[in-house]
């Protein structure tokens, strides 16, 4: 069987929409593990909580644009609050502890969420103005789709300029390398850590509302997307944003061409690669070696 | 000073020296302890399952997030050969029973030999994302475990024994069978734990570079480790797929890899009873509170979240540290 | 003449940055060779080489005339190179005794499933005689993490000790000690020294000039002098690069 070119590049381009939900995920992943340390197994639950904050917030408002910037803020207020109050305690203790704690945190934020909205999942219209299909010269491709691949491509050029050319992000950049001196100098490290998961999860917030007009909203919407998050996480690299953006793209696109050439074969692919990175490159496409 | 610290003194040696003798004496009583005999099966089969995790995690300070591969791998195994290996009535039972720690420790090897290719912290991550892939392929295969609808017509009747047969339909015939393979199961346990094996194990956890030092094989070692534990989470999901009469794909969700974790730290990880009562604690606490609401794991996730936060040495653990 | 172990242009480069540049030495059996150097001078680096836990950018590391460069970490041990570490390393919440006999237990090649540990009575007995050798007799039970800083560095000995080692390397085991626990631990080092080849690493050149055999000088990665202590003290660039930087 042969497919035209033109099917396939069509896919692949449905592949990079995929894959900016999973740079958006990798990277807030990475960003909190490379400062805190900390493997953060709640992140699934603000995405999926970053879904129905988007629900709610469009029935309050009925505005999608406002959701786009109010949904990051709820979402990050609440890793903000989870980090001082819950996280902040387990400093000093050894790194399954915060993992374990996240894990249990996530079960409790699905459970709530069920008690609010039902086990059913929720549809998520596609936003008015985002409806439609555009021609992209392969074929016509979904408005909606090539809208999510701007926001992450904006996110991410953002939080590059942020961490790499502001004060800010020579704070973190220097936290992340050396807390003790840092410390010295008179930053409150403890500020930046919070501040840091606050916008890791922030942007794990606007990773699940961007993700509901496709798939809708559930409580176990966040449980295989951490799965699939750990996966771009190995794949590219813990800690390396860089390979959070390369691993993310090639996973989408690795998951949506399977998806037509072998659809029985499209969710064990990501898993097939990263088996492959696992065995020729441990640490990753962009990680350190040991 | 309390008075419990007191009388509880002597006896934890008494327990410390003979676990096993302890172990089975509980097993022998929990029916009675247990409103109906259902629930002691449902403690006994998860007990065993936290307990494997916790030959890993507890000894060699691994944490895995990928054990419902090995248990979901051990049930299915156990249900396939029942359902469809056409063997004799006399030999079949004990060969699916078999099959539950051959093939958790099959799925375990090969899980191992990529989860411990990572360090540290990566294991967790790793393992929980093979255990996915793991849930896509049983899915996917239809033909072999029923895929959506689960692996049905696991259905065991009797049970021969050497002089008469056993019927396995009563519940607490059902029950004392499962808890003598548990008990069988506890010996294999200490054994291992009390062998030059588990001081190597120990000797890994407590300072991998030491250990490597010492000439010890660091990676091998967590191998075998995780193959042994895969061989246990296996036969807990075996006993599961008969205690059930059928194989759900739920019992390879990733809630089930949630399970292991949870019960072992409430329980008290590394200890020897600790994961047994935690699996007892939650599997009370499910079955109780489902009856008055469905929303009972938010319970179970408070009580996890303030176990990790104010007594991270889990119920027995602290107790014994008295 | 063969040498215990020998390096033959030890060269290791982090990045950029060459920490070690072409050092060949050769050490000989049954003596105290103690490695000195100012801080910065490639020590850590040369001792991380020599015991495997690092691999080298080029040169070989040989020992008893074979080349076991790339050779893995946990075979060292086997071949019979111990090593104690700059940083406390014991296994801390395992007792003094299980440290020393889990450390012996390494030396058997295939685990026995069926019997006990504690059965294994011989490494039972050899755990208790070395913890004597080392002075933490009466410790036996305690549990490692609760020893002093100077019993957890005999503790440490003991532990390198139990792979019965002919060549015990070293990387300053009196770092952080009282003057009193400094003596005790060099008293002991010397002792060992009778029976088998130790290689010290050490910063403090006053603690090792007097009990020596031979020194080796590194300076800026590179070997700057060898030979005895007289012959170190005599060396005019030594003197240049230790005393003039310690009077500057």
């Amino acid at each position: 069987m042969t497919y035209p070119p033109d099917l396939l590049l069509l896919q692949a381009f449905t592949g990079l929409a995929l894959g900016a939900v999973y740079v958006l995920l990798a990277t807030g992943l990475s960003l909190i593990f490379g400062l805190l340390g900390v493997v953060n197994f709640a992140h699934g639950a603000f995405y999926m909580l970053g879904a129905y904050a988007g629900l709610f917030l469009f029935a309050a408002t009925g505005n999608f644009w406002l959701c786009l910037v109010g949904v990051p803020l709820l979402v990050g207020a609440c890793g903000l609050v989870v980090q001082r109050t819950l996280l902040r305690p387990l400093e000093g203790r050894g790194p399954d502890d915060p993992l374990l704690l996240t894990f249990g945190l996530a079960a409790i934020v699905v459970e709530l969420v069920r008690m609010g909205y039902g086990k059913q999942a929720l549809p998520f219209d596609t936003p008015d103005a985002l409806q439609g299909a555009v021609d992209i010269g392969v074929g016509y491709f979904p408005l909606y789709r090539l809208f999510v691949i701007a926001v992450a491509a904006l996110v991410m050029l953002a939080l590059w300029l942020l961490i790499e050319r502001t004060r800010v992000g020579l704070i973190i950049r220097s936290a992340a390398r050396d807390p003790v001196i840092v410390r010295v100098l008179g930053v409150d490290v403890s500020l930046v850590w919070m501040l840091v998961f606050g916008l890791g999860t922030a942007i794990a917030g606007l990773a699940g509302l961007l993700a509901a007009p496709l798939q809708g909203a559930s409580p176990e919407m966040g449980v295989t997307v951490l799965a699939e998050a750990f996966v771009v996480t190995v794949v590219g690299g813990m800690g390396s944003l860089g390979g959070a953006v390369v691993a993310g793209l090639l996973i989408g696109v690795v998951v949506s061409l399977t998806g037509l050439l072998a659809p029985e074969m499209a969710k064990v692919s990501m898993f097939a690669l990263m088996a492959v990175v696992l065995i020729l490159r441990p640490q990753g496409l962009f990680g350190r070696p040991a | 000073m309390s008075d419990l610290a007191l009388t509880q003194a002597p006896a934890l040696p008494w327990l410390r020296r003979h676990k096993v003798l302890a172990g089975c004496a509980a097993l022998l009583v929990l029916p009675l302890a247990a409103p109906y005999p259902a629930l002691a099966t449902d403690v006994i089969v998860w007990g065993l399952y936290a307990l494997g995790f916790n030959l890993l995690y507890g000894g060699l300070g691994l944490l895995s997030f990928g054990h419902a591969a090995l248990f979901g791998g051990g049930a299915y195994a156990c249900g396939i050969v029942l359902t469809r290996a056409g063997l004799p009535p006399t030999l079949a039972p004990w060969a699916a029973i078999a099959a539950g720690p051959l093939a958790g420790a099959a799925i375990a090897l090969l899980m191992g030999l990529l989860a411990t290719r990572t360090r540290g912290i990566y294991f967790a991550m790793v393992t929980l994302a093979l255990a996915q892939c793991a849930w896509f392929v049983a899915y996917q295969s239809s033909v072999w475990t029923g895929g959506e609808n689960g692996l049905r017509g696991v259905n065991l009747t009797t049970v021969p024994l050497p002089g008469f047969s056993l019927d396995f339909l009563h519940p607490l015939s059902r029950y004392y069978l499962l808890a003598a393979i548990v008990a069988a199961a506890l010996a294999v346990l200490a054994r291992i734990e009390a062998s030059p094996f588990g001081a190597a194990m120990a000797a890994v956890r407590e300072n991998e570079g030491r250990a490597r030092a010492c000439g010890y094989d660091v990676a091998r070692i967590r191998l075998l480790g995780f193959v042994l534990s895969g061989g246990f989470a296996g036969l807990a999901g075996a006993l599961y797929a008969l205690k059930l009469g059928i194989v759900p794909i739920e019992a390879m969700d990733l809630h089930v890899s949630g399970q292991a974790v949870i019960m072992t730290l409430l329980g008290g990880a590394g200890t020897f009873f600790g994961p047994f009562i935690g699996a007892a604690l939650v599997v009370v606490i499910e079955t109780q509170l489902s009856a008055v609401t469905e929303h009972w794991p938010l319970l179970v996730g408070a009580l996890f979240v303030a176990c990790v936060l104010f007594f991270p040495r889990g119920v027995w653990g602290t107790l014994a540290a008295r | 003449m063969t040498y215990v172990l020998e390096t033959r242009g030890l060269t290791k480069r982090f990045g950029g940055f060459t920490a070690l540049n072409g050092v060949s030495v050769g050490i000989k059996a049954g003596a105290l060779t103690a490695i000195i150097g100012p801080n910065g001078a490639g020590k850590s680096t040369f001792f991380n080489l020599i015991t495997g836990a690092l691999a080298p950018s080029a040169g070989q590391v040989l020992f008893e005339g074979a080349d076991i460069t790339g050779t893995p970490q946990h075979r060292w041990a086997g071949l019979g190179i111990a090593k104690s570490f700059q940083i406390t390393n014991v296994f801390p919440r395992l007792t003094a005794l299980e440290n020393v006999r889990v450390a012996a237990q390494a030396r058997l090649t295939r685990f026995d499933p069926w019997r006990a540990r504690a059965r294994l009575t011989a490494l039972v007995d050899e755990a208790h005689a070395l913890l004597a050798t080392v002075g933490l007799r009466h410790r036996a039970e305690a549990e490692a993490a609760t020893l002093a800083h100077g019993e957890q560095r005999a503790l440490e000995i003991a532990i390198a000790l139990a792979a019965r080692p002919r060549l015990l390397l070293m990387d300053e085991p009196t770092a952080g000690m009282s003057p009193e626990e400094t003596r005790t631990i060099m008293d002991l080092v010397l002792r060992l020294t009778t029976e088998r080849t130790v290689v010290l690493v050490e910063h403090k050149m006053k603690l090792v000039m007097g009990v020596s055999d031979r020194l080796l000088v590194l300076h800026h990665g590179e070997l700057l002098a060898e030979g005895t202590p007289d012959d170190i003290r005599a060396n005019a660039e030594v003197r240049r690069v230790y005393l003039g930087s310690r009077a500057a």
